[in-house]
């Protein structure tokens, strides 16, 4: 993470950020996918925020096509005039950013090509600069899987913020889930930086920030308080104590939140207390917002994976957006 | 590292950024991420070690009665391949090379025998016709045949979903669904955007194209032998298994190119209209007639002038192989004539060999030669019988172990493993133990046999089900859960009209 950046920034949200804030929004063609960039549009409204659109193609293992190589179909496609998915996808997140003011025409446009062992399209980007040095970067990219690619990309750009669509598969739990994850939680699980999972996100109802008044949480509401600033959405306070001798630690809690947003200036349009399984509590409360922002639980990739945490849990069960601050 | 986007160390990108400020930047994560990298590896990589414990303990375990100790082994290997092939920790030609180390380390089987065991006709006929699918596709004659298609449907949604599944299937029986598939996936997309820009507009006329597309290569892949790797594999069982120069008697099990078209040609035209109407029913596309897209798309055939003698030599070539085919393989193998035709190809000037190079995955060759190898051990040690004996101690409470209930238990088996891999790699795992089953039954091997290779295309449920399903998913338009929606009723169709045949038409071929 950026923590010499973010923490200066932190201290006062409303200077202006000497480092650049950079967004990975990973696009698959999916509604959720878009809903996620247009969140991402909006926390980038300022000069000092990128954004990356990445599509990320697996490399064709040949099985699945009985030995023969995809390259073989996409080649003819091309011959064809017609333009690959992922192209398609990209060109579309290009066009909504234009639309939404993210990106004008009179940036400047350039476009790299690097080859990729195993397929002959490679690794394409198209790279868009502003004159003030703001980018935004189309990349479509090649890797062993969707999985891979992303936390590839990751440690190319190290950025802030990853942005994903709750895909199809998200449903998988239990032993479903061990067998075949989804995309969307894997990358949860092992991504370094904060990751938002975008489910029916809808922008205007702000951030439902929940703390337990660990550090982990602490650490959350400042960095929170940045990406709010950012987007300019309203922030909610919550927390829950699992049964009524702890409520007066969870009333700690989102009153300690509450002066750490104070003393950042931040505002707080409501702070909440509830009894019961933290998960189930959060999870209900949570439609009323875009976001649900939870701590990690600081466990690595591999205990969040087996253990899991209750940031884990309820982006699993969540009925809307969760994002999950490192 | 493939390129730095943002580039984090391009001055420009962060202006002010002091440089001991960008070097914590890069450091922390880094480290981070290596140390998490270790977990990644070991969790992405958790079904290999999962499958190596479940090889490790049933190595240990006591043999079960009635199977011997390389029986065990090769017992064992086959369910860790099972397990790698279905969830892929590994690129699956590590399995290969797993199996070809197993044999000779655990089994003490010669080095020296097992790589002459990994070539047959059947691995020299995949390789071939997978030279041949680049070949054709390279060919460019799929604009061609798409105005002949409609040409002769019209502009009519229904009649040409119908025209393409039909045309599709007729192409795969013989050259494979792989090869039309990637041919006929560009006509597909053209007819759906010529129709609308927008994707939501052509939703579900794209899903009827699109599955008449891969379901009409799918249903037709079983029509003849050089329809996919899975008929050449059982072909290459049947002669391993029970074929003996010295008993007449046992000619019968040299299938050649015809004798196999007799017995499943049939059920693939049966199939066609039904993929259509089901598919028909399933999606009910916006857009009941296509003349625009049909128009734009005679525009396009147009522009491309008349046929060039390349093109004439190229169709040449393709039908003598054909002709090959059906009346050389029994004297030269099917593998020989599909080498044949791709060396013709080559030295016509047709393709080049670059291009073949990176179009075939050589890599899922070895696969299939391993794979086919592994079978063949399955049967020398015996294990495929033992599997097999035990496999109908369970159907035969069912009443299912005769008859047409143990052809619908092995098409039942068949459909569900052929759903989790590849339709080629099912045959080759399951084709030994179907055999012996139909041996320990008092069943024809043959009708069996048949019944493997066939429910083997009834991979309708996922996208790596079969290769012309993966290649039309590749298109963006459709998605994961519309082969559920529509899959199951493909299986079931397929399944009664298959088992329809072996009960009704297949005993007048003298089974």
């Amino acid at each position: 993470m950026n923590d010499d950046v973010e923490d200066q920034n932190i201290n006062n949200p409303e200077e202006p950020h000497h480092a650049r804030f950079r967004i990975l929004v990973c696009i698959d063609g999916s509604d959720e996918s878009y809903r996620g960039l247009r969140y991402a549009a909006k926390i980038a409204k300022g000069e000092d925020v990128d954004i990356v659109l990445c599509y990320v193609r697996p490399s064709d293992q040949g099985l699945s096509t009985g030995g023969l190589q995809m390259d073989v179909a996409r080649g003819n496609m091309l011959e064809w005039g017609l333009e690959l998915p992922g192209i398609t996808y990209l060109k579309k997140g290009r066009d909504l950013l234009m639309e939404l003011g993210n990106l004008r025409e009179d940036w400047e446009e350039r476009a790299f090509h690097t080859d990729i062992t195993g397929t002959s399209l490679g690794d394409n980007k198209i790279d868009y600069t502003s004159k003030s040095g703001k980018k935004i970067v189309l990349k479509l990219k090649v890797a062993r899987d969707v999985v891979t690619g992303i936390l590839d990309q990751w440690e190319l750009g190290h950025y802030d913020l990853i942005i994903i669509g709750a895909s199809a598969r998200w449903s998988g739990k239990g032993l479903k889930g061990f067998f075949d994850p989804a995309v969307a939680e894997k990358i949860a699980i092992h991504a370094p930086c904060s990751v938002l999972v975008a489910r029916d996100l809808e922008i205007g109802h702000g951030h439902l920030l929940c703390t337990d008044g660990s550090e982990a949480s602490n650490a959350m509401i400042r960095k929170d308080a940045y990406i709010a600033s950012l987007c300019e959405c309203p922030i909610s306070l919550l927390s829950v104590a699992p049964d009524v001798e702890s409520e007066i630690n969870a009333e700690k809690a989102v009153n300690a939140a509450r002066k750490i947003l104070d003393d950042l200036n931040v505002n707080v349009v409501e702070t909440l207390t509830r009894v019961g399984n933290p998960v189930d509590e959060i999870v209900e409360t949570g439609p009323d917002y875009s976001l649900i922002v939870l701590a990690d639980g600081g466990k690595n990739g591999l205990e969040r994976f087996f253990v899991g945490s209750v940031a884990m849990k309820v982006m699993q069960t969540a009925h809307n957006s969760v994002m999950v601050v490192r | 590292m493939v390129d730095a986007d943002p580039d984090p160390a391009n001055p420009g990108a962060a202006p002010a950024r002091t440089a001991a400020g960008r070097a914590l930047k890069l450091v922390k994560p880094i480290a981070g991420l290596r140390k998490r990298g270790n977990y990644l590896y070991f969790w992405e990589k958790r079904w290999f070690f999962i499958a190596m414990a479940v090889g490790a303990g049933l190595l240990y375990m006591p043999t079960p009665e009635g199977l011997t100790q390389s029986g065990m082994i090769i017992l064992t290997m086959s369910v860790v391949a099972t397990i790698l092939f279905v969830t892929e920790p590994v690129p699956l030609p590590t399995v290969a090379l797993l199996i070809i180390i197993g044999q000779v380390m655990l089994m003490g089987i010669e080095s020296k025998a097992v790589a002459r065991s990994l070539m047959s006709d059947s691995v020299l006929f995949i390789m071939g016709s997978l030279m041949l699918a680049v070949a054709v596709v390279k060919q460019k004659l799929d604009t061609r045949i798409a105005w002949i298609l409609v040409r002769m449907t019209g502009t009519k949604t229904s009649r040409i979903a119908f025209g393409i599944a039909l045309v599709s299937g007729v192409l795969a029986s013989f050259v494979g669904e792989h090869t039309v598939a990637a041919m006929m996936l560009p006509v597909g997309i053209t007819l759906i955007q010529l129709t609308s820009n927008d994707p939501k507009k052509v939703r579900n006329l794209a899903a009827v194209l699109l599955f008449s597309i891969s379901y009409g290569c799918s249903v037709a892949g079983i029509g003849t032998p050089s329809g996919g790797a899975r008929n050449a594999i059982m072909i290459g069982y049947w002669k391993e298994f029970f074929y003996d120069p010295l008993n007449p008697e046992t000619f019968m099990y040299l299938i050649d190119y015809v004798h196999w078209m007799m017995y499943a040609y049939p059920i693939f035209l049966i199939q066609v209209p039904f993929v259509t109407i089901i598919l028909l029913l399933t999606f009910r596309p916006e857009y009941k007639d296509l003349s625009r897209a049909v128009v734009k798309l005679r525009a396009q055939v147009e522009s491309q002038g008349a046929m060039k003698a390349g093109d004439w030599v190229a169709i040449g070539i393709f039908f003598l192989v054909l002709l090959g085919w059906i009346f050389g393989s029994a004297e030269y193998g099917m593998g020989t004539i599909a080498i044949l035709g791709a060396a013709a190809f080559l030295i016509a000037g047709l393709v080049a060999w670059p291009d073949v190079n990176s179009g075939v995955n050589w890599g899922v060759v070895l696969l299939y030669a391993a794979a086919i190898s592994l079978g063949v051990q399955m049967k020398d040690t015996g294990a495929a019988a033992w599997v097999a004996q035990n496999f109908l101690d369970i159907l035969a409470p069912l009443g299912m172990d005769e008859g047409v209930g143990l052809w619908a238990a092995v098409s039942l088996l068949t459909t569900g493993v052929t759903n989790t891999m590849s339709n080629g790699a099912a045959v080759a795992v399951l084709g030994p133990i179907v055999l012996k089953l139909a041996v320990a039954a008092q069943e024809s091997p043959i009708v069996i046999g048949y019944i493997t290779a066939v429910s083997s295309a009834f991979a309708y449920l996922t996208v790596v089900g079969t290769p012309a399903c993966t290649i039309v998913y590749a298109s963006g338009y459709l998605k994961t859960t519309d082969f559920l929606t529509v899959g199951w009723k493909m299986v079931v169709m397929s399944t009664i009209i298959m088992l329809a045949a072996a009960g009704l038409y297949w005993p007048f071929l003298g089974t």
